[in-house]
């Protein structure tokens, strides 16, 4: 699973979930993509979980790129714990995506084979996506 | 290449409210500029620029803007779209004169199909030059003979008379690796399944800031 190998700080303040994706819109280098229309935040688990669904949908054949990193820790306190003593420990690792990023790029495979590989891996995913391919490309 | 002519208008409020109303009433704000003239902020009708930009040039078209009962030869130079409902919300042009040769990115089309390979194209566009009126719409790639080592750099392309190359001729535009066996796929997707079924954070990452101690070193899983 992607986790950060140094970070500067253990604990930091939630991201900001506001606003839609600067860059990485467009689907760059693959042929196919997953764009995110809602924001969220997407655990590494969910990723991991993303690709695993892809990639055994195409089987071999087909090279996937994942656009997101979760660089972001979130922090949790433990159930049943008074308020106060300071913050809780990091628990998740998240990428703050925002609409319009795209997440996931494909290539290598047929349209048809992309739509589902990609559908599969959207309903992994907290948030609502759509499939889209690259402007100008064979697609 | 096909030339494309369309209807500007002169625009005369500016800002984000300007920006607003003017795409708000089915036009693009765009800025004509180019040849040491002064920059001229214009509008185009958003659906004859769509039309435009889905020509087989695609955002390589040259096109005719009649402003003011003049007409200027341009090429689109930025297309600023929005991230998810993919309207236009601006575009600069740049004006271009018959005979100048001009730098653009033409798309790669890869024809073919080969056997056995997993194709990994690495450019999607190269950069050529070219007269300004005589741009290709994409350059041809074939792949059918494509083996498991082989690639195609920039300088094979086989490119128009007329049109030179201007990317590093020893980029790669493509190549061919070997696909994995399915056992392969199956014993890789295996392992990273058992790896994200354990503990839910992982180890944690050490840190590099002196107040708050991270605890233990790790690298990715």
């Amino acid at each position: 699973m992607l986790i950060p190998r140094k970070v500067a700080h253990r604990k930091q303040h939630h991201p900001n979930r506001r606003g839609a994706a600067k860059g990485g819109t467009q689907v760059t280098f693959g042929e196919f993509g997953i764009q995110a229309l809602e924001s969220a935040y997407v655990t590494n688990r969910q990723i991991e979980s993303a690709r695993i669904a892809m990639t055994r949908h195409i089987r071999r054949g087909g090279k996937v790129w994942i656009n997101i990193y979760p660089d972001r820790p979130l922090t949790k306190k433990p159930a049943e714990t008074r308020m106060g003593s300071g913050k809780g420990s990091p628990e998740w690792w998240i990428a703050n995506v925002k609409p319009g990023r795209v997440m996931f790029e494909l290539s290598g495979v047929t349209e048809p084979i992309a739509r589902e590989a990609m559908r599969r891996a959207i309903h992994k995913l907290p948030m609502k996506c759509r499939f889209v391919t690259r402007e100008g490309g064979a697609a | 290449m096909s030339e494309v002519r369309i209807a500007a208008e002169p625009r005369t409020e500016f800002g984000k409210g300007g920006a607003r109303r003017t795409r708000r009433a089915g036009r693009v704000p765009a800025v004509l500029y180019g040849h040491g003239l002064a920059p001229r902020h214009i509008s185009l009708p958003a659906r004859d620029l769509l039309h435009a930009l889905k020509t087989d040039a695609g955002s390589n078209v040259l096109l005719t803007v009649e402003l003011a009962g003049q007409a200027e030869l341009a090429l689109p130079k930025e297309i600023q779209r929005h991230p998810i409902r993919g309207s236009f919300e601006h575009v600069d042009l740049v004006v271009v004169r018959r005979g100048e040769k001009v730098t653009v990115d033409v798309r790669i089309i890869l024809v073919g199909e080969p056997r056995e390979v997993l194709v990994d194209q690495q450019m999607t566009t190269v950069t050529v030059e070219a007269e300004a009126t005589n741009i290709p719409d994409s350059l041809e790639v074939d792949i059918a003979g494509l083996t498991v080592g082989a690639g195609i750099t920039a300088g094979d392309l086989e490119l128009p008379s007329g049109t030179r190359l201007v990317t590093d001729a020893e980029y790669v535009v493509v190549q061919g690796l070997a696909a994995p066996s399915a056992a392969q796929v199956e014993a890789e997707l295996d392992a990273a399944e058992l790896s994200s079924a354990g503990p839910s954070t992982g180890a944690e990452p050490s840190t590099t800031d002196d107040g708050d101690s991270g605890s233990g070193e790790t690298g990715r899983e």
